[in-house]
């Protein structure tokens, strides 16, 4: 039986004020689904940043983002009555606005990305860096923004998505596999190969 | 493959695949005391792990003017 004494109340309280959370979330859609506008324009306050931060992640670029980010709630706009309340109202929306990541990168093909077909090469690197005295401790520097945004660049969308998805977002293996349409497998395998590509690529220009 | 005995370019493809999953099988115990023994790989562990944080930690925040212009674009600027 469940002890909700003045002891475990702080202990349980996250759980309840994310449940809390969840259950007006599933209110204002069920009221945006019936044609409520207010509800529409609050589900979008609601991810707007999340879905902007997302879209920068992929395209690295501040103009496709937003572009990306009008077009995403354009779709779940419009296709709202199709959600089914089966997973979270998120990772629905993470699966439209992955889809239009990769229909504006497939339309730029600006660049040759990186083969991480083959892993051979990821593996075979000198691997024992030691990274502790690196003076990066923070992201706010504008030279590890640069580091970063040159490395992550080299991967084709397909593996930055998997890897922004599941390693920075934090979905689980499921839910990647779910937004992206790929196995299970497939999301691991691609997965693995990312983290080594990026890290490989960070360790290459801190030894510079 | 003898299970027992894992290289550490065993453990490097282990570590980028399964950061983050169930820890607990056979192997991931194998690999978790070769972790314990040798340096390499714990530094490439450790290395894998610091870069997935500063790509967690790099976030941007939306343009002032993003919000007011996508109510816009989807019609809901009076919803406000």
């Amino acid at each position: 039986m469940l002890n909700y004494s003045a002891k475990n109340k702080d202990k349980w309280k996250p759980i309840f004020d994310q449940c809390i959370i969840l259950m007006e979330e599933t209110e204002i859609i069920k009221l945006a689904q019936e044609g409520d506008r207010k509800a529409l324009a609050q589900i979008v306050k609601n991810y707007e940043q999340t879905i902007y931060n997302f879209a920068f992640k992929i395209c690295r670029d501040k103009n496709k983002a937003e572009h990306i980010m009008q077009e995403t709630f354009y779709s779940m706009v419009k296709s709202l009555h199709q959600f089914d309340g089966n997973s979270k109202l998120s990772t629905w929306l993470y699966k439209i606005v992955s889809n239009h990541c990769l229909m504006l990168a497939r339309k730029m093909k600006s660049r040759p990305f990186v083969s991480l077909d083959d892993d051979e090469g990821l593996f075979e690197d000198k691997y024992a860096a030691d990274w502790s005295t690196l003076p990066y401790k923070s992201t706010e520097n504008d030279e590890l923004k640069s580091i970063l945004d040159d490395a992550i660049k080299k991967l084709s969308p397909d593996y930055r998505m998997i890897f922004i998805l599941r390693d920075v977002e934090g979905l689980s293996t499921k839910e990647t596999a779910g937004a992206t349409e790929l196995s299970v497998p497939a999301v691991k395998s691609r997965l693995h190969r990312a983290r080594a590509f990026l890290r490989n690529e960070l360790n290459k220009s801190f030894q510079k | 493959m003898n299970k027992d005995k894992v290289n550490c370019k065993d453990v490097m493809h282990h570590i980028c695949e399964s950061l983050g999953e169930d820890l607990n099988s056979y192997r991931c115990i194998a690999i978790k005391k070769h972790l314990e023994e040798c340096s390499g790989c714990k530094s490439y562990f450790e290395t894998v792990e610091i870069t997935i944080d500063y790509y967690r930690k790099y976030n941007v925040k939306m343009p002032k003017d993003a919000h007011e212009k996508l109510m816009k674009f989807l019609h809901l600027d009076d919803c406000e």
